[in-house]
């Protein structure tokens, strides 16, 4: 067995890999401490990996770590140096902290698991970003992998070409501290959301502005792909991430475009500052798809491969695929469900495994979309009071659960589902989701608002069989890996009505899921059938703020704290009385 | 000024402070060994949810009011709550703490925490709803107490009254000598932030010794990296 494991800097998460090369449990740290975006060391979820596999160190033959600590630490800190004074925070706090650091990573496995510390390899990380996103390829060779993140231990951008699995040339790279993650991470904190969660607030607000607009203009060109010398080039004047500890932009930026949002105003679609702020967003989102565009292009000329890997943490930039994918060289697009940084603790698993598999055949199988085990019954007995409490029992038999699902959803309720193994996030795709009528506005808005309290400007996202999606959207050969867990967006189909679903965003898009067989959601979607809705919206069942459920408990604390009615669980579906 | 910045931070730290224990009391009602603990446990951490959204509502109310720039310093954030002491690195207490200490603790803390709630009610004298919303709040956490008040006696009926008033006599010197604590840790941060900068200006003099251009993998298989290499 193989561990693979991420941690310190972004969400941490443990990966296990069989003996044949299978992923067969995964655990986002977050999931379980129940610490939104929780990046300290994965303690719990390796832990749940030994416990539900019966596993204990003697079973593992190596443990990949997602990076190579030394260069994490270094690289900022020889950048920092360049801009002493200022950076003299900075770079004391990195000292300071760096048994918070990849640095510390070796002590910590030996403290909670000793023995795994003569186990532990290092890999490069883009190349755990570039091995997630070829364990969930079909085909494993001749392929282009285009990495994007924030900072890993080297570079922020990356062009490889995958001759076979052990083969995997680095072809091209942008160094620290030009980054496309970090200027889209430090616009999200301009515009007063959170950085690490916030981004897809910015991408969705994007949509309500106009590139062309003089402001947006203004931030678009910070960042271009200088197409003579091949590089990306940012325009560091303006950013503040790679000297300061609390600023991501410099007084500089605000010179620019103004003062950045307060955090505390609602932004509501009519308020006088909405357009401001979104046509700031539509440069950030506008710069991010050019770049993505040209690197596309590049890394076609320098590979001649029709065929991508695309993954690092812009690769959740759902929104820019959609364009890609219309290159015309592109024949497929492989995005891996979890992109950034928890995802790739499976490519570092992958990675221990082929290290010590010189010569395995290709019988490896794509992994499930719920790769994190969870087994029900010490939490069924556990909130049994909690249940006959506050609860009133529907049904306890599946099959009649599933239908009164089906006649509740018709009548415009909506529902939260926490069934069997979980997702590997951060999208929900029917296990961990809250669902309803994806047709019904009343509904939709009601998860959306009541229950969420989501930002209206970002919409749910509708899920559907495949015959459905081809009905009502223009879809993309090239991502219908990407479709199956939320990777991309698509364009509503013109002669249909599907822009005016309340799952569509305002620029005609929707991030659509279309489900596979054997899944819940699909289950429902025939039952459905019966009442004429094709679509489901679905969200992920948590509320703002927190990470998405994952046992039963946090399932009905959902319900505890907020309006949501009625929750399907393994045994049975429940109406809350809260 | 100062002043509202103090009434933010009061509402951040307190906001922190009741997730916190939310996250407590959900680990350990995931922890319970019986369905009834484990009902009283969720219960006790749905209300510490809710207290969170009060304190987070109020803060919000008079965030939006300041200056962005100052009004960003507060924004919620729980992944802080490590780095704050509100939650541990090493794990939930009901992981690290014996079963009779853990509750002990809730019993002292709950009321500690409503005393502490009647310094917040003052700074929110002005309005009606959040003194209302507070005084809730302060009965949740009287509430809490007399549950916990009562399990340890039931569960454990050789400890008396009085020696729940020696726990609590403990919990309030470690909650002051936490403040104090605090307080040093601050000004000990403060006076030896000099000598950071000073480690990291020579240390970062040693590292740029280190020549990382060739850290470039340009042209490498990246397949060939020694996998025990940390560089
Ligand atoms: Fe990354
Ligand atoms: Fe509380
Ligand atoms: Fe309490």
């Amino acid at each position: 067995m193989y561990l693979g494991i991420s941690c310190y800097n972004h969400e941490s998460a443990a990966a296990l890999i069989d003996n044949n090369g299978n992923l067969i449990n995964y655990y986002r740290e977050e999931s379980l401490s129940r610490v939104k975006s929780d990046k300290s060391f994965p303690k719990r979820s390796i832990k749940k990996i030994f416990e539900e596999n019966s596993l204990n160190t003697e079973n593992i033959r190596s443990i990949c770590f997602y990076e190579k600590p030394l260069s994490a630490f270094l690289i900022p800190l020889k950048t920092a140096l360049k801009h002493i004074p200022k950076s003299l925070d900075l770079i004391s706090n990195q000292f300071r902290n760096f048994d918070k650091s990849s640095l510390s990573c070796y002590l910590d496995i030996s403290r909670s698991f000793p023995g795994l510390e003569n186990k532990i390899l290092y890999v490069d990380h883009h190349l755990s970003h570039t091995l997630t996103a070829l364990v969930y390829s079909q085909k494993k060779n001749n392929l282009c992998s285009l990495v994007v993140d924030g900072f890993g231990d080297r570079s922020t951008t990356s062009i490889s070409f995958v001759n076979s699995p052990y083969e995997i040339n680095e072809l091209w790279s942008c160094d620290y501290p030009v980054s496309l993650g970090l200027f889209y991470s430090a616009i999200t904190d301009f515009l007063g959301f959170q950085v690490n969660e916030g981004e897809f607030k910015v991408m969705g607000l994007a949509s309500y502005g106009n590139s062309n607009s003089k402001i947006s203009k203004k931030v678009s060109k910070l960042l271009y792909w200088d197409d003579k010398y091949k590089k990306i080039q940012l325009n560091m004047d303006f950013f503040d991430y790679h000297v300061s500890l609390e600023n991501s932009f410099s007084p500089k930026l605000k010179s620019l475009i103004g003062e950045p949002r307060n955090p505390f105003l609602p932004l509501k679609l009519n308020d006088k500052n909405f357009q401001h702020y979104a046509d700031i967003a539509a440069g950030a989102q506008e710069a991010i798809i050019n770049i993505l565009l040209n690197l596309f292009e590049y890394s076609y000329q320098i590979t001649g491969s029709r065929n991508f890997l695309f993954s690092g943490g812009v690769a959740m930039n759902s929104a820019s695929i959609e364009k890609i994918a219309k290159l015309p060289f592109i024949d497929e697009i492989i995005i891996p469900p979890s992109p950034g940084d928890a995802g790739s603790a499976i490519g570092a698993a992958y990675y221990s495994f082929l290290k010590c598999n010189k010569n395995f055949s290709s019988k490896i199988v794509l992994p499930k979309l719920f790769p994190s085990i969870y087994s029900y019954n010490n939490q069924k007995k556990l909130t049994k009071k909690i249940i006959s409490r506050n609860f009133e029992k529907i049904s306890d038999r599946m099959d009649e659960s599933y239908k009164k699902v089906g006649e509740l959803i018709s009548s415009g309720e909506v529902i939260g589902i926490s069934v069997g193994n979980s997702e590997t996030g951060p999208r929900a795709l029917g296990n961990r989701s809250l669902i309803c009528d994806g047709s019904n506005h009343d509904a939709v808005n009601f998860l959306n608002t009541s229950i969420k309290n989501r930002s209206p400007f970002r919409p749910t996202a509708p899920c559907m069989q495949l015959n459905i999606a081809k009905k009502y959207y223009e879809l993309q050969p090239a991502l219908m890996q990407a479709y199956k867990s939320m990777g991309a967006t698509c364009r509503c189909k013109n002669g249909t009505n599907s822009n005016s679903f309340p799952t569509s965003h305002v620029d005609k898009t929707a991030r659509i899921q279309i489900v596979e067989k054997d899944t819940i959601l699909n289950d429902l979607l025939e039952i459905l059938k019966k009442y004429d809705i094709e679509i489901l919206a679905n969200s992920s069942l948590n509320l703002s703020g927190d990470p998405t459920c994952f046992d039963l408990i946090d399932g009905l604390m959902v319900c505890a704290r907020s309006p949501l009615r009625y929750i399907l669980t393994d045994f049975g579906l429940f109406k809350s009385k809260y | 000024m100062k002043n509202n910045s103090n009434y933010l931070n009061v509402m951040l730290e307190t906001a922190s402070a009741e997730f916190g224990s939310a996250l407590e009391m959900l680990a350990a009602c995931k922890t319970s060994v019986k369905d009834t603990f484990a009902f009283g446990y969720f219960e006790h951490s749905k209300d510490e949810y809710n207290h969170t959204k009060t304190f987070l509502s109020i803060l919000s109310k008079a965030a939006r009011m300041m200056p962005a720039d100052i009004a960003r310093k507060y924004r919620f954030n729980s992944i802080s709550l490590f780095s704050k002491g509100y939650l541990s690195k090493n794990g939930y207490l009901i992981e690290t703490m014996k079963l009779k200490d853990f509750i002990a603790y809730v019993y002292t803390n709950e009321l500690l925490a409503k005393e502490s709630f009647e310094g917040i009610l003052k700074l929110v004298k002005n309005n009606y709803e959040d003194t209302n919303a507070i005084k809730n709040i302060m009965n949740d956490e009287l509430r809490h107490h007399g549950f916990a008040k009562e399990h340890f006696l039931k569960y454990y009926p050789k400890l008396q009254p009085w020696q729940l008033k020696y726990y609590k006599a403990k919990e309030t010197a470690k909650n002051r000598f936490r403040r104090i604590y605090d307080f040093n840790l601050k000004l000990l941060g403060k006076l030896l932030n000099p000598l950071y900068i000073l480690l990291g200006y020579f240390g970062v003099q040693i590292i740029s010794l280190i020549n990382t251009s060739n850290l470039s993998r340009t042209g490498r298989n990246l397949m060939d990296l020694k996998s025990n290499s940390i560089l």
